[in-house]
């Protein structure tokens, strides 16, 4: 055994985010939900996983992970992480979420950008509002 | 040097009453574009000498014409932005820029235009910036002639070349844009007119929409970008004339349609694309007239794709015609010459016989078995399709062009 199912490296400018179709090139938002069998469905953000996470059967989910946003090199597991959601902080489906270690980094993010600190649950919970609720992924804010 | 700026200042003076004209040179009274912008009255015309200015952050707060001679370059040393306007009816032209600032989390442009309308954005060569020309809430306005270019080796640290955000009636026409993330990129743009923009070799796509509705992009090349272009979760997008190729790799796709409805795909060539064009989500597009060469697939629809419409296209010598994931077909092919059919017209109408099959058992064997793409153009191949061709089992029934032209349409 021994083989651990664990976050697999994303290819920024070619590896396709498997909610929304386009390509991962931010390496400070891509995200990734691993399985049991250690294969890593890849996104471009922290918003498309959640999506997945919410609209796919997630009975042979082993652990999902999103980047940190202050240290693009460590994987943290999403479910442990804390998030800003900030208007002013941009992410690449436009809703607003970065992903951090700890309370007190996602503090000092805050102080700059402003916004609020949430937890994966409330992440889910933004994009059932935003994407899920009322039909395809982001139609609501054309009208921002 | 500096008589014949005053001569030129009193003629415009004379000639427009509230108008003026200041001029700024490395070696003249004003030194500065900053400065000559601060004392400008509203309407002045700015007109820069060739040389260098370093200078960012140059902020338009007024209606003014800035104007280069001989492309005077301004190099904004890698802090912050080089020009922000806010203020309407301002135009930018024959400038070389170079050096934006770069940042995580700010998105330093060239030339940032925020909140305003009637602007003009030409002529300008940048290189080395971390965006190029920035459009946020803007009303029309015209992008002209501008060449953005930055190759930037270190992955996904690039900006967009021209980048549209919540924009209306923009004209972006004639630009040249490489080595950027996306080309040109929108976001919540309504009637964009885009036309005669060559867009390469950028990291992600030539050209992006994002909740784009309506209006057009027509007679564009987009070559060798990651994809050349992607349309997602817009509506009314129509595509004209553009030609889409070389855009190879694992992801790559001439043109990806995610969550497109009521558009127009028509005179388009898609020459030695990955799969040329990929539809999913995508409902009542028409496809037609275009010309689909030497891909290695032509087409990957999805089954959540319904009532789009291919007719008169040439498919031509594409590894694979079409590929879909499903039994079912809610979609329509007409019409179209397809290369690898082999049927006959024994009534010599051009038309063939017998309904041509687009969807080879191959490529449905692949779509499962990818590590059987080995088999490509083996004997044991040809035999399952031939016998597949005669006799449906596992390729949807109703997927079939039932009027295949036997000659290649000639537009």
């Amino acid at each position: 055994m021994g083989c651990e199912p664990k976050p697999q490296p994303i290819n920024y400018g070619s590896d396709e985010c498997a909610y929304c179709r386009m390509m991962i090139t931010d390496a400070e938002f891509g995200s990734q939900i691993v399985n049991n069998q250690g294969r890593a469905y890849k996104f471009d953000s922290v918003e498309c996983m959640a999506a997945y996470d919410l609209t796919e059967d997630g009975e042979n989910f082993h652990s999902k992970w999103v980047p940190n946003f202050l240290d693009r090199e460590e994987w943290l597991n999403a479910e442990e992480a804390v998030y800003l959601h900030s208007e002013t902080l941009r992410s690449p489906m436009g809703l607003f979420l970065s992903a951090y270690a700890d309370r007190t980094s996602a503090e000092e993010m805050k102080d700059e950008y402003g916004g609020d600190i949430v937890d994966y649950e409330a992440v889910k919970q933004i994009v059932e509002r935003e994407w899920l609720s009322n039909g395809s992924g982001g139609r609501q804010m054309m009208n921002n | 040097m500096i008589l014949k700026t005053i001569i030129a200042g009193l003629f415009a003076l004379l000639a427009q009453p509230g108008l003026a004209q200041i001029v700024v040179s490395p070696d003249g009274e004003i030194k500065s574009i900053k400065q000559a912008v601060e004392m400008a009255e509203p309407g002045a015309h700015i007109l820069v000498e060739p040389g260098t200015y370093m200078e960012s952050d140059i902020g338009i707060d007024k209606p003014l014409t800035l104007e280069g001679i001989d492309y005077p370059l301004i190099d904004g040393n890698s802090e912050g932005f080089i020009f922000v306007i806010a203020a309407d009816s301002v135009t930018i032209k024959g400038f070389n820029i170079k050096r934006t600032g770069r940042s995580y989390v700010r998105d330093y442009a060239a030339i940032m235009i925020e909140g305003v309308k009637d602007f003009i954005i030409e002529d300008n060569r940048l290189e080395d910036v971390f965006f190029g020309i920035y459009l946020a809430e803007t009303e029309g306005g015209v992008v002209r002639n501008n060449r953005v270019e930055a190759f930037d080796t270190r992955e996904a640290s690039s900006g967009n070349g021209i980048h549209l955000w919540s924009v209306k009636n923009p004209k972006i026409i004639d630009n040249e844009v490489m080595g950027m993330r996306d080309g040109i990129y929108l976001e919540f743009v309504d009637n964009a007119e885009i036309y005669g923009n060559t867009s390469n070799e950028n990291n992600r796509y030539g050209l992006h929409y994002m909740f784009s509705d309506g209006g057009r992009y027509y007679d564009n090349i987009f070559r060798r970008n990651g994809a050349g272009v992607a349309v997602m979760y817009s509506d009314n997008v129509d595509m004209m004339n553009n030609l889409f190729e070389h855009n190879w790799g694992t992801a790559a796709y001439g043109l990806l349609l995610k969550d497109i409805n009521y558009s127009k795909i028509e005179g388009n060539r898609f020459y030695r694309n990955t799969v040329a064009i990929y539809s999913e989500g995508t409902n009542e597009v028409h496809i037609h007239g275009n010309d689909i060469e030497l891909n290695g697939w032509a087409v990957n629809i999805k089954s959540n794709s319904a009532r789009n419409q291919f007719t008169e296209n040439n498919f031509i010598e594409n590894s694979f015609d079409v590929r879909t994931d499903s039994p079912r077909n809610n979609n329509e092919f007409e019409g179209n010459y397809w290369s690898q059919y082999e049927g006959y017209d024994l009534d010599r109408d051009g038309i063939g016989d017998v309904p041509y099959r687009p969807v080879s058992l191959f490529s449905m064997v692949i779509t499962k078995q990818p590590e059987s793409l080995i088999l490509l153009r083996s004997m044991f191949i040809k035999l399952l399709d031939t016998a597949e061709r005669i006799a449906p089992v596992l390729t949807p029934k109703t997927l079939y062009d039932e009027n295949p032209k036997m000659d290649q349409i000639v537009r």
